[in-house]
């Protein structure tokens, strides 16, 4: 090292050079902080985006038009389940906007419910969330043998007679059952899902912050 | 004019300095270029497919009456223009084979050692242009908005929330909030899909080229044998860049009357996204994972400082982690001292050749278990766990064994000799 540049190392300009590089740098990483924080975003609840409650009227999911509320006496033991959202007693709005209030309707033979499920359920009737915990797609075919409903992008099947117990494929829980009432001839919520709906959040606040 | 250009501009320099370059020729070295064309046809389709697509899943009235989301909507109305339809098909068509094409060209890298020193950083490079390629495809799944795409990116949120710890903060940021539902979803997988993971992969693709350009190609075998230790090769004007340009042209015509024979990913026939789950399969590209997925049972699951780690993110996540993992690592385990400038053949090296085929027999084996709930419903013994875990296991570990005696037995003395020789 010779002597011009011993002299740069310790010289003052060096050092404010070095100094006011830092400080820009430092600075403008900090002030990127929050563009980060706005990539995230903000949960905005709208009437359709609204979880269930209980009192909720379930109306059938298919069909368009007018939201029509599900029948007691238009489901029979033995037949596919239906799909079905919540909708508000009050301002009739359907919330179909949250993928998570999707709901799954099935009858049996009351004698083939396990007790616990039989608890939940009105004359047979049993409502499951249709939200599979595996990789949150819909439950949406019924296997007629099993009487299961299966998850198609998987192959998870659910049987809903023994609570949702899974019998095929890879989800890691049931999925949890709502329980159920009739007023006036169809079919209301009764409570909340008995247990976390679709799959498992991690980090744990996201899913939540907006009930 | 020429001339007046050069003064200004020292055309003629230029030409010697770069223009001169000898690029060796080999069949194989033009997947590398595949990739590169299908990228330029993605962009040029691409950004004609903006002028038409509403980033939006607002509900709007179709002229028949129904009611869909405006993405939907604005890809109805881009396929009834004329030529529509193929330009999206193109789109498609071309997103497929520039990850068979980069997968391809990966594999050519694998089995001719050309990952080693000097080009370990240009490996590197390699491999995160293939996932970036990949993820670009992925965030442009969801766009048009039919059922089947809905139903495919929820599969992937649910995947990326499966990660432990930050799995929930990463898929709100990837996807702009709940997936299916948000309102902000589409308009961020529109901007990454067309603008940042563009980008990213332009500058990856020049930064690829201009190390490539730096070390210079790696010379196929017959250099060696014709011309040692000079570099063999046609100038990249006039020749090189005659046979890219004829290439492109092929690769143009080609496609586009594939595009227009076949159209891709038929959202009419899929409709607008319903409550019900339509009986999905994943692209070619994520079959393996979506069959490991289907693999594993539930039971697979255990609990670690707080988080849950699932089957869906050891069959999501963590498998494909460990095979990148691998192939980052491979040029800093296979090391030697001397420069490579030649091309291995997959004959001299029967471990690595065989360990190649056994991961491809992998991929195979686990695409195969994507097809498990077909496979149940046909009552075929493929539907049975036990023996799809037997074919994705025990299918690679005899494709190693076969593989690696029938080299010895073909290729182990010549082998032998040459390395005396050397």
């Amino acid at each position: 090292m010779d002597e011009r540049e011993l002299r740069l190392r310790t010289s003052r300009r060096r050092l404010f050079l070095k100094t006011a590089i830092g400080t820009g740098i430092g600075l403008s990483l900090v002030s990127a902080f929050y563009v980060g924080a706005s990539l995230r975003p903000k949960a905005e609840v709208t009437p359709e985006k609204e979880p269930l409650k209980p009192g909720d009227i379930l109306v059938y999911a298919q069909g368009g038009g007018e939201p029509k509320p599900i029948r007691l006496e238009e489901l029979k033991p033995g037949d596919p389940f239906v799909l079905a959202y919540p909708m508000d007693p009050k301002t009739k709005v359907v919330k179909s906007g949250e993928a998570k209030n999707t709901v799954l309707v099935a009858r049996y033979a009351p004698e083939e419910l396990s007790p616990e499920v039989a608890q939940h359920a009105v004359e047979g009737v049993v409502a499951y969330s249709a939200v599979c915990t595996h990789l949150g797609c819909i439950v949406s075919q019924w296997v007629a043998d099993k009487k299961a409903g299966l998850c198609p992008c998987h192959g998870g099947t659910f049987e809903f007679a023994q609570g949702a117990r899974v019998i095929a494929g890879p989800p890691p829980r049931p999925v949890p059952q709502l329980p159920l009432k009739v007023e006036g001839g169809v079919l209301v919520a009764a409570g909340e899902f008995l247990g976390e709906v679709g799959v498992k959040a991690e980090g744990g606040h996201c899913h939540h912050e907006h009930v | 004019m020429y001339k007046w250009l050069d003064e200004r501009l020292d055309l003629t320099g230029l030409y010697q300095k770069v223009l001169r370059k000898a690029f060796p020729v080999h069949h194989s070295f033009f997947l590398g270029e595949i990739t590169l064309f299908a990228f330029i046809v993605l962009v040029l389709t691409g950004v004609f497919l903006t002028l038409n697509f509403e980033p939006s899943i607002r509900e709007v009235k179709l002229p028949d009456g129904r009611t869909v989301p405006a993405a939907y909507a604005s890809v109805l109305y881009i396929d009834s223009l004329p030529f529509g339809a193929v330009i999206r098909s193109l789109h498609h068509w071309s997103a497929h084979v520039m990850i068979a094409a980069a997968f391809l060209h990966m594999l050519r890298i694998l089995l001719s050692g050309a990952y080693k020193k000097p080009r370990e950083l240009n490996y590197l490079v390699g491999l995160a242009l293939l996932g970036l390629a990949v993820v670009t495809a992925f965030t442009g799944y969801a766009l048009p908005y039919d059922n089947y795409a809905v139903t495919a990116t929820r599969i992937g949120y649910g995947i990326a929330g499966s990660i432990p710890w930050i799995g929930s903060t990463l898929a709100q940021v990837m996807f702009g909030g709940e997936f299916p539902g948000s309102a902000k979803s589409i308009p961020r997988l529109f901007s990454l899909h067309v603008l940042w993971l563009p980008l990213l992969l332009m500058a990856l693709i020049g930064g690829h080229l201009a190390i490539m350009m730096k070390q210079k190609h790696t010379q196929p075998r017959y250099a060696e044998r014709v011309a040692p230790g000079k570099i063999l090769g046609v100038p990249m004007y006039p020749q090189q860049m005659v046979m890219m340009g004829i290439l492109f042209a092929l690769y143009v015509g080609v496609m586009t009357f594939i595009a227009g024979a076949f159209l891709a990913h038929p959202i009419e026939a899929f409709g607008p996204p319903t409550p019900n789950t339509p009986a999905v399969k994943p692209d070619w590209y994520f079959l393996w994972i979506y069959g490991i997925l289907q693999l594993i049972p539930s039971t697979w699951e255990f609990h670690l400082f707080g988080a849950t780690i699932g089957p869906e993110f050891i069959g999501g996540a963590v498998v494909p982690g460990i095979l990148a993992l691998v192939g980052l690592l491979l040029p800093f385990v296979d090391t030697r001292k001397d420069k490579m400038r030649y091309m291995e053949l997959p004959s001299e090296r029967p471990v690595r050749t065989s360990v190649i085929l056994a991961l491809l027999m992998f991929f195979l084996m686990t695409s195969l278990a994507g097809y498990k709930i077909d496979f149940q419903q046909q009552g075929s013994i493929l539907g049975n766990n036990a023996v799809l875990w037997t074919l994705v296991l025990g299918g690679p570990l005899l494709t190693y064994l076969v593989s690696y005696t029938l080299l010895r037995i073909f290729y182990g003395k010549k082998g032998e000799q040459e390395e005396a020789a050397l």
